[in-house]
């Protein structure tokens, strides 16, 4: 028996977790002792995630739908049966009637493949991945705001921070190694937590101050904050001076935020903002952590930029202990957007709209024309392939059924499209509407790197062979690009993909697999002898100097009425990832939480004459399910939560999907519903 | 039970620079376990390769000294994964194999988990499955001259370290250059007498030598607990105020790697993987700290509480596996600590009920 140092396939945390073979079959999952993130723990996911891989359903063939049903075909026929129907399409209706979804899941290697067969081999921008469901806002907002869009500080820091604020993330459901890294701070007295969340969580029974925000309102309070902080002197005179532009206009903006306004917008007490704008703006090491609670929403990158103006004015940005931290979901979302999976740039944010980049990239490839209109987004794409301008989807290592919102309208958009082809190891909810499943690897069957949140760009590496005539991913890419006529995808393994990838993206220069051992390196990393980067904006921005962007509060799209009296927030559990792929082939897990309860305050239960697990009906104007509550006082009065892992209760049937107008993310955290007691 | 320094026990020694060609040799008979370094300093007992290169090149990852191995070595007879047996409409098809396993470096604590899995997989029924797997296995110890965990392990207090007293093959005592080597059972003796160019005479002041660096390497062991007040407490009704297991109960993230880690733990979970007729029979790593271990099909949950579940996973250890098996389920590796994330382990817990101060 073996043990292979890889990556954890869950979250952004990126824990180094060694995968044990028996030579043909995974047969366990450790930590690694030494990683500097896991240093030998891992959450239930991880130490679970032995337990999918050699599921019996794994895709070993791919499959072409012949008559409504998936036969099992060779190789040959569906990967030439997908460039031609792809081919065809981009030559019938243009270019751009075809689009990719990249998947977060896979490796930086197959990220960049995906952008380049999307732009090299079928000539449009057309491309994107889940991270425009979920921190999109962030990528737009901090790169306004500061110049680069990632998390500034490292994982590490959270255990000396002075002051953690943390807003809109479940880090100990979501992120469990930063989570109790941050508990274990507070616990050793070094570490002040300020939680600010609708939703009570493992971590804010731990803060000092935790308050309970109307859902979307987070303009509102962060404008007060920086407000309090303004007026009362508290703020960083010579960093904003000499770091930031925009000063005036942001004090002007701040100033309507007085704290009676914002307890009449949001419900937070006056005194905690003012106790919470003192202690933050009082630490010399602060903190701010965030999540889906201020991306999913149609201000999301509002919201992002929000908390940057309140970093920037208290001087937090650019050193140790402080920062902006978004903390990315997916093992690697970071990777994927740093790869150049989005339709508006290449790899290393270099946008598709600036000529000599078009140019380098065309010499690199071989290949001339690269379009320079920046593409559509994953809902953009949705949208018009239900109203028929996108025609065909190649669909990689992505669950958009379960995972976009109004899965009702998703429904519609798959079965629209003249051409689906879906890449995955199991057959999704997604899956079963394509007419070509590719049958491909799990991250236990190639190698690759993925970027967790901090930036760390670390390998994964193949312990065993892809069952049946599964096949490694990046290979299957290559093969479509071959079988389009294309000769710029020959690769005879990953580690000269990425060979490739540090030639042409400048902040993984140096990130060639014989630097990677063994705990990867945080980028930017500009050459080979460059050590990474622990702290971005250190100095200076990345654009130089930053710049605030003040904002007005808005409310969210869909807010209750009397007749859909609740809001529906969304949202993700300990046990569960995401569309459950694989947590609901993993035995503890599926144990520990079977199905999908919808969180309900014990008022509200009461009222509607609910007991535990009693079945409900949820409606919303997009649709309806049934579920069990879970009664609890973790949410307030007149909200619900529901859990978006389970089919047969899909959370996203109910949502709503009005979009942020810039990062075109979601409203997944906020819609109004009514629960009526089945 | 004490070592009784009087009795006459077989001694011999073994150089160091001579222990990989003695793998060599009993790689023709035995498959070989061995404590491996890996990149980023990483430790793990693995199966090495029969001879050839990649059998020198296990040799070479190879560590005898620095062995902290986040799981125990019982992932060897107890995987974390194990197939029991695959069905194909209605008949079974046994897939258990069974050989011969010789492991190398393992620790005294680690040996006691490993007898305590003994012990539990053939106290009322024969586990067919862990039986084979321990079938024609033999084991050498190597005692700690120095904690691995410093912070966390504590087996002079649990009396199962940092040399064993019993249980093992062989146990190597580290005298720099070489090993000085007592034998533990008959299976040990032939052993010796089968390698015999290997392993060569001692003076008689090999015994003192051996007393002297056991002595010492007991006084390395920092961390000591009050063991006995702490099972005493624990096995007498009520004594341990709810509220400490409250307080760590609303702490813990279920992760469930304490009791992964752990030597002694044994439990585990059955479940089919079948598609059509066929299918395949499993059994995986369990633990008493998740809610669904005893939820029933009701829903209904004996322990639906967290601070319930700690309590249940605390008393596993220090109470009913004593009042079962004799001894107690926790062997003092520490590692409980060490994998936990929010820094819950047996030695803080044992310090709270005895009433020592913790740190925090």
């Amino acid at each position: 028996m073996k043990h292979i140092l890889t990556t954890c396939i869950y979250c952004g945390c990126g824990c180094g977790l060694y995968l044990v073979s028996d030579g043909n079959k995974i047969i366990g999952s450790y930590p690694s002792k030494n990683h500097p993130v896991s240093r030998g723990s891992l959450c239930v996911k991880g130490w679970n995630c032995y337990e999918f891989i050699n599921k019996r359903d794994r895709l070993t063939n791919p499959l072409i739908k012949i008559n409504n049903t998936f036969q099992q075909a060779k190789w040959i026929t569906a990967l030439s049966l997908t460039a031609d129907r792809l081919n065809e399409i981009s030559h019938r209706y243009g270019p751009d009637s075809i689009a990719f979804l990249s998947s977060a899941k896979a490796t930086n290697e197959e990220n960049y493949l995906m952008m380049k067969l999307a732009r090299a081999v079928f000539k449009t921008n057309n491309i994107d991945n889940c991270a425009r469901l979920c921190h999109s806002p962030t990528v737009v907002g901090l790169a306004s705001t500061f110049g680069s869009g990632a998390m500034t500080n490292t994982i590490e820091e959270f255990e000396d921070a002075d002051v953690v604020l943390v807003t809109g993330s479940d880090t100990c459901a979501q992120h469990p190694l930063i989570g109790t890294r941050i508990i274990k701070a507070v616990l050793d007295k070094k570490t002040t937590l300020i939680v600010i969340d609708p939703r009570k969580n493992q971590l804010s029974k731990y803060a000092t101050i935790y308050v309970s925000q109307k859902n979307g309102t987070d303009v509102a309070w962060i404008n007060g904050m920086i407000n309090i902080i303004i007026s009362e002197n508290l703020y960083s005179r010579d960093y904003v001076r000499e770091r930031v532009e925009g000063f005036e206009l942001l004090k002007r903006k701040v100033s309507e935020y007085t704290p009676e306004k914002v307890r009449a917008i949001t419900s937070i007490p006056e005194d905690k903002l003012i106790e919470m704008a003192h202690i933050y703006a009082g630490a010399k090491k602060a903190m701010i952590v965030y999540s889906m609670g201020i991306t999913q929403h149609i201000t999301g990158v509002d919201n992002v930029q929000s908390l940057a103006n309140l970093a920037m004015v208290t001087g937090h940005v650019g050193f140790l202990c402080t920062g902006v931290n978004p903390l990315r979901g997916q093992n690697n979302v970071q990777g994927a957007c740093d790869m150049g999976a989005l339709p508006d740039v290449f790899p290393g944010y270099q946008h598709v709209s600036d000529e000599s980049a078009r140019k380098k990239f065309e010499a690199i490839w071989n290949v001339v024309g690269l379009p320079g209109n920046p593409g559509l987004t994953a809902m953009e794409i949705m949208n018009r392939a239900e109203t028929g301008q996108i025609k065909g989807l190649y669909i990689f290592g992505e669950n958009p059924m379960l995972s976009d919102p109004d899965m009702n309208h998703v429904k519609k958009a798959l079965e629209n499209l003249e051409f689906l082809v879906v890449q995955d190891i199991f057959v999704s909810e997604t899956a079963e509407f394509a007419d070509v499943i590719l049958a491909g690897s799990s991250f236990a069957e190639k190698n690759g790197t993925f970027t967790s949140t901090e930036r760390r760009c670390q390998r994964v590496r193949k312990a065993i062979g892809c069952p049946g005539n599964s096949r490694e991913d990046w290979k299957i890419i290559c093969d479509v690009a071959t079988h389009c006529g294309y000769n710029g995808m020959n690769y005879s393994n990953p580690s000269e993909i990425m060979d490739e990838i540090t030639r042409v993206t400048p902040i993984y220069a140096g990130m060639g697999y014989d630097r990677l051992d063994p705990w990867g390196l945080l980028w930017p990393c500009p050459d080979n002898e460059h050590p990474g980067t622990k702290i971005l904006h250190a100095g200076t921005f990345a654009k130089g100097k930053g710049t605030f962007m003040p904002r007005g509060y808005k409310p969210p799209d869909e807010l209750p009425d009397s007749e859909y009296n609740f809001i529906l927030t969304t949202g993700r559990i300990y046990f569960h990832w995401h569309t459950g792929t694989m947590t609901r082939r993993t035995s503890v897990l599926e144990r520990e939480f079977p199905e999908c309860l919808v969180e309900i305050n014990p008022e509200n239960a009461k009222e509607l004459a609910l007991r535990s697990g009693g079945l409900v009906k949820v409606t919303s104007r997009r649709g309806f399910i049934e579920a069990k509550v879970s009664i609890t006082e973790n949410i307030p009065k007149n909200s619900i939560f529901i859990p978006f892992h389970f089919m047969e209760a899909a959370a996203n049937i109910l949502t709503n999907p009005a979009l942020d107008p810039i990062a075109m993310i979601p409203e997944y955290k906020v819609c109004a519903v009514k629960v009526e007691k089945l | 039970m004490r070592h009784d320094p009087l009795k006459k026990k077989t001694i011999k020694k073994i150089f160091k620079v001579d222990i990989k060609e003695l793998l060599r040799e009993v790689s023709h008979e035995w498959d070989i376990y061995l404590p491996q370094k890996k990149i980023g300093g990483d430790v793990w007992f693995e199966q090495v390769p029969k001879a050839g290169k990649d059998f020198e090149d296990a040799l070479m990852e190879m560590t005898l000294e620095d062995v902290d191995t986040v799981v125990s070595p019982k992932e060897i007879f107890f995987p974390q994964l194990e197939p029991l047996f695959d069905f194909n409409e209605g008949n079974i098809i046994e897939i258990a194999g069974s050989s011969p396993k010789f492991l190398l470096g393992v620790k005294p604590c680690d040996l006691q988990g490993i007898l305590f899995a003994d012990e539990f997989f053939s106290r009322n029924v024969k586990d067919f499955y862990y039986g084979n797997r321990i079938k024609d296995r033999f084991i050498i110890t190597i005692g700690c001259l120095q904690p691995p965990r410093p912070d966390a392990c504590f087996c002079t207090s649990a009396h199962t370290g940092p040399f064993a007293e019993k249980g093992y093959n062989l146990q190597f005592v580290d005298t720099g250059d070489a090993y000085l080597v007592e034998v533990g059972s008959e299976k040990g003796r032939e052993f010796l007498v089968r390698f015999d160019s290997f392993f060569i005479d001692v003076q008689d002041t090999a015994a003192q030598n051996i007393e002297q660096i056991k002595s010492k390497a007991s006084e390395s062991i920092q961390l000591k607990l009050d063991f006995e007040k702490a099972i005493s407490l624990m096995r007498s009704k009520d004594t341990v105020p709810e509220e400490i297991y409250r307080r760590t109960g609303e702490r813990c993230i279920y992760c469930g790697g304490c009791l992964y880690v752990c030597p002694s733990c044994t439990c585990f979970n059955v479940f089919d993987d079948a598609k059509g007729g066929q299918g395949t029979r499993f059994r995986n790593w369990d633990a008493c700290v998740f809610s669904g271990y005893t939820r029933e099909a009701s829903g209904n949950n004996p322990r639906h509480e967290k601070w319930l579940r700690t309590l249940r996973r605390y008393e596993h250890k220090l109470k009913h596996d004593c009042e079962i098996s004799g001894i107690s389920g926790c062997v003092g590796c520490g590692r409980c600590l060490s994998s936990c994330p929010v820094n819950i382990g047996m030695s803080s817990f044992i310090r709270e009920i005895t009433g020592e101060k913790n740190e925090k």
